[in-house]
């Protein structure tokens, strides 16, 4: 599963790396809610994506039913777990909620952002 | 039975909620199932690609997930937020929200699975082209989650939006008729722009050389199929911004309600219409790409023929909106 492996951490790092970068920049500008809000959203958003590739070959590795339980289990807990950074953010004023909401779309926005820029630049992409 | 306004206000949250994620998990499901359902007919084909496979099944379910995502948000915000002056106008306000939300995912989450199967079958079919293929499919998932971004911006403007001095009588009704009208009409054209990215996806892989065409084609065909759910944005912000003028009479709530209902469902049918007319012509244009031009005039003809009955369904509900 090396390359389910490498999509991962590619998406995983530069999620994190960006978010890091924005939070830093939000925090110096003053806007530490924002900051916060986004770090926090996409540290969640990178463990959904690290769980969804992880329990792929779990899944299939198994018998039929187990597979659906597993799957069904699998799917509960991820979304449960993409729930915490919104209530959290909602609770607590530390975080901003539109922050951390645009934090769990990070992985998403990485891998349409990613194919965009390899349309835009593609010669320069080959060259990389 | 005396039921306070406030007690009101959280239990329309609450069903709000519920009824925001219990349907828009639906669309995502389905779709993630049926591309795990395509991958696994692709490992069988190709067995010796099955990481490649994976991989494009891993993105293209992280891509289809967020109609899933955005109802998520949508629910959550619902169960903790906070009304500082409730009444029983912003309780019909958070319940169309949570209509819309739900409903609005549902097309587009099974829609975004489309794309991701056939990338999966196609990658076993031509592995040289899987970077190509991938690309391909994200764009259409992309586009197919256009809806579900409306519904969310309907369900945001309906729970956040000050809507001041309404009369309940008969305002309430044009809220819920808003996430009606929006979330039905987003069923179609979410479900019709996943069947033109996934017959894209399909012709790609048959025939690489054609990529160009196919995906411009697939936009067209899939930005005509979101016209429908255009029409129920539409009629969703005339139902939320038009003031209506006190009236005890029931009739004149229902009218309102039923302009919601009657753009929602009229929505549907030529979503998918559209999104089966972009398909073919997307398919036929990667086997025989001299006739790319002949077969988009079709395909914009038969689209503007099937559009028509969501032009007559806008038509009624701005009658029973403005006339009745």
């Amino acid at each position: 599963m090396e390359p389910i492996r490498q999509t991962q951490k590619k998406y995983a790092s530069r999620a994190m790396t960006a978010a890091i970068i924005i939070g830093l920049v939000f925090i110096l500008a003053g806007q530490k809610p924002l900051g916060k809000g986004f770090i926090l959203g996409t540290v969640f958003s990178v463990i959904n994506f690290i769980l969804m590739g992880e329990t792929l070959p779990m899944k299939m590795s198994k018998s039929r039913g187990k597979t659906f339980f597993f799957t069904l289990f699998s799917m509960v807990f991820r979304y449960a777990l993409m729930a915490v950074p919104l209530i959290v953010a909602i609770k607590f004023e530390q975080f901003n909620v539109v922050a951390a909401i645009f934090g769990i779309f990070m992985i998403q926005i990485l891998i349409l952002g990613d194919h965009v820029l390899k349309i835009i630049w593609p010669k320069r992409q080959q060259r990389i | 039975m005396n039921i306070e306004v406030q007690t009101v206000v959280e239990v329309a949250a609450y069903v709000g909620g519920g009824l925001a994620m219990g349907f828009g998990a639906i669309g995502a499901a389905i779709g993630e199932g049926y591309t795990a359902a395509r991958a696994n007919e692709a490992i069988s084909r190709n067995p010796k690609i099955s990481g490649d496979i994976f991989k494009t099944m891993l993105v293209g379910q992280a891509v289809a997930e967020s109609a899933s995502i955005f109802a998520l948000v949508v629910a959550i915000l619902l169960l903790f937020m906070k009304v500082p002056f409730p009444t029983l106008l912003k309780a019909a306000a958070i319940l169309g929200a949570g209509i819309s939300m739900g409903f609005g995912a549902i097309g587009s989450g099974i829609g975004s699975g489309y794309p991701a199967a056939e990338a999966c079958c196609g990658i076993a079919r031509q592995p040289a082209t899987a970077s190509r293929l991938t690309t391909n499919m994200l764009i259409g998932s992309a586009v197919c989650q256009t809806p579900a971004i409306f519904s969310m911006v309907v369900a945001l403007m309906l729970m956040f939006i000050n809507f001041g001095g309404a009369s309940l009588q008969p305002t309430w009704a044009a809220y819920l008729g808003a996430g009606l009208s929006m979330g039905l009409a987003a069923i179609g054209s979410g479900f019709g722009g996943g069947l033109a990215a996934g017959a894209s996806c399909e012709g790609i892989s048959r025939n690489p050389g054609t990529a160009a065409s196919v995906t411009t084609i697939m936009l067209v065909g899939q930005a005509v199929a979101q016209t429908a759910s255009i029409f129920g944005l539409l009629v969703s912000f005339i139902l939320m911004f038009k003031s209506f003028p006190e009236s005890t009479a029931l009739s004149a709530a229902m009218a309102l309600l039923s302009a919601g209902i009657c753009m929602g469902f009229g929505g549907i049918g030529p979503g998918i219409g559209n999104g089966m007319a972009a398909g073919g012509a997307v398919q036929w244009v990667a086997r025989n790409v001299e006739h790319a031009g002949d077969l988009m005039r079709i395909m914009l003809v038969g689209q503007a023929v099937s559009q028509s009955t969501a032009i007559y369904a806008m038509v009624v509900s701005l009658v029973l909106i403005f006339v009745v």
